[in-house]
């Protein structure tokens, strides 16, 4: 016998749905602001004389190697045993994604830097620059937008990756639906439902990124 | 020349460079009088750059001394950046910064490297470009400007620190024959205001009629050095002969 869809359980349930959208944009978003600020100390020590870059090399390649949900769980369960502080289930699932995610922006940064020739930073330091005024003024201006493309990328990857905090309690998207789901007996048309919303959300994400490749073409 | 101690702006001894087993500078000495114009010629991969980046270290020399007004600048650290401001380099391929404009480009050193307020340094910067000639080009950025006005430009650039000695490494090799004149007028009119320059070059007749003295290149050591008329009508060493007659051919064809 045929399976007998019922749309109510989600519909009666969709501003639950809808109200935990709030929570992944937040997730994503403080996610995002802390791995682009993390990410660039990374990338500069990366950059630096070997004997200070192997460290942030080993953080890339372990925080790169690590699987995310692995690290959702480390950070909120071992995290608040070594450093005694109470952390909610939001801030750890943050602050995991923020780790992760800043490995890949480090590279990003890095590949953005040396994407800018060697002439730039003769002509700043034949003008007397230092090194510090060299990138501020000179390098990274032209890496960041250099690097928009690719960071959007990451960004439409990590609005799906919050899906993962589901694991640990956070009341996104992901968990709601898995707390309809489990009270309605109705999984298939929730999580039906769930994955349309994603889509309706990331679909036009993806459009923009879509336009920053093409807007900030690098022309040489 | 004079033999007076103070008109001596740069003096370099016993210059070594190495890269790995290549040996590119062989010892260089030379000496260069405040207000003079000196041209290096010689043939591609005979060190002249390489030679022109190590006076404000751009390259580090791997033995010798540079004495710039006296100081030995081949020992300076932390007041390298201090060095360079007094020395104005221009580029083969210009290295303008894209992200600014021309008057950007221009005012960016005062800015940046002498704090001066927006207002002063863009004043300075305005009154280098009509210099150059490119008053009008100020909002410019480099990517909508010729070669030889992003050249130009850069001259500006590096005249906006108020250099004491400028260096210019092959400035018009990247340029379309019909952008070398603007470029060289730039530079011989500054000559003529009394700059020291340092000018590595295969324009033969800008050395003839600026330079106060050629030096030759070959193999990283300087094989022949003297007066304009005499090492470029006159060159003692067949190396230069060959260089010279070389450089003839290729305007010939």
């Amino acid at each position: 016998m045929a399976y007998q869809w019922d749309w109510s359980a989600l519909f009666d349930n969709l501003p639950t749905l809808l109200s935990a959208i709030g929570t992944t944009v937040l997730a994503a978003v403080f996610s995002m602001i802390g791995s682009l600020i993390l990410g660039l100390p990374v990338a500069l020590v990366r950059l630096s004389r070997p004997q200070v870059s192997w460290a942030a090399y080993l953080y890339i390649e372990l925080f790169r190697n690590l699987p995310l949900l692995v690290l959702v769980f480390w950070v909120f369960t071992v995290l608040p045993l070594i450093t005694g502080l109470a952390l909610n289930p939001f801030t750890c699932g943050v602050l995991a994604l923020t780790l992760n995610l800043a490995a890949f922006v480090a590279e990003i940064y890095r590949a953005g830097i040396t994407s800018i020739g060697s002439g730039q930073t003769h002509a700043a330091l034949a003008l007397g620059m230092t090194r510090p005024q060299l990138y501020r003024r000179i390098i990274l201006p032209q890496a960041i937008v250099r690097v928009v493309p690719a960071l959007g990328n990451l960004w439409v990857g990590l609005f799906k990756d919050t899906s993962i905090l589901s694991v640990i309690g956070v009341g996104e998207l992901m968990y709601e639906g898995r707390m309809v789901a489990t009270d309605t007996y109705r999984p298939l048309e929730v999580f039906t439902g769930v994955a349309v919303i994603y889509y309706i959300l990331a679909y036009p994400q993806a459009l923009g990124v879509n336009w920053m490749f093409e807007r900030f073409r690098v022309r040489e | 020349m004079s033999s007076d101690v103070s008109d001596v702006l740069l003096r370099v001894e016993g210059l070594h460079k190495h890269y790995g087993p290549l040996h590119v500078l062989r010892g260089i000495d030379l000496t260069v009088d405040r207000g003079t114009v000196v041209v290096l010629i010689g043939p591609s991969g005979s060190g002249k750059s390489t030679f022109l980046r190590c006076l404000n270290r751009l390259e580090e020399p791997s033995s010798g001394h540079i004495y710039i007004d006296g100081v030995d600048i081949t020992a300076l650290r932390k007041r390298l950046p201090l060095m360079r401001r007094n020395i104005g380099m221009v580029f083969q391929h210009f290295n303008l910064f894209p992200h600014m404009t021309a008057l950007g480009n221009v005012a960016e050193g005062p800015r940046t490297v002498l704090h001066m307020s927006r207002a002063e340094a863009e004043a300075r910067a305005h009154d280098l470009l009509a210099k150059v000639g490119l008053a009008e080009k100020a909002s410019a950025r480099p990517a909508e400007l010729s070669g030889g006005q992003q050249q130009r430009v850069a001259i500006a650039r590096a005249l906006a620190m108020q250099p004491e000695m400028m260096l210019f490494d092959e400035v018009t090799s990247a340029l379309d024959p019909e952008l070398v004149a603007g470029v060289l007028a730039v530079m011989r009119k500054l000559a003529e205001e009394g700059m020291t320059m340092i000018v590595v070059t295969h324009e033969m007749e800008f050395a003839r009629q600026v330079g106060d003295r050629v030096v030759m290149f070959e193999h990283g050591a300087v094989i022949e050095h003297g007066r304009p008329n005499e090492v470029l009508r006159h060159p003692q060493h067949a190396s230069t002969q060959r260089f010279l007659h070389s450089l003839l051919k290729e305007m010939e064809v």
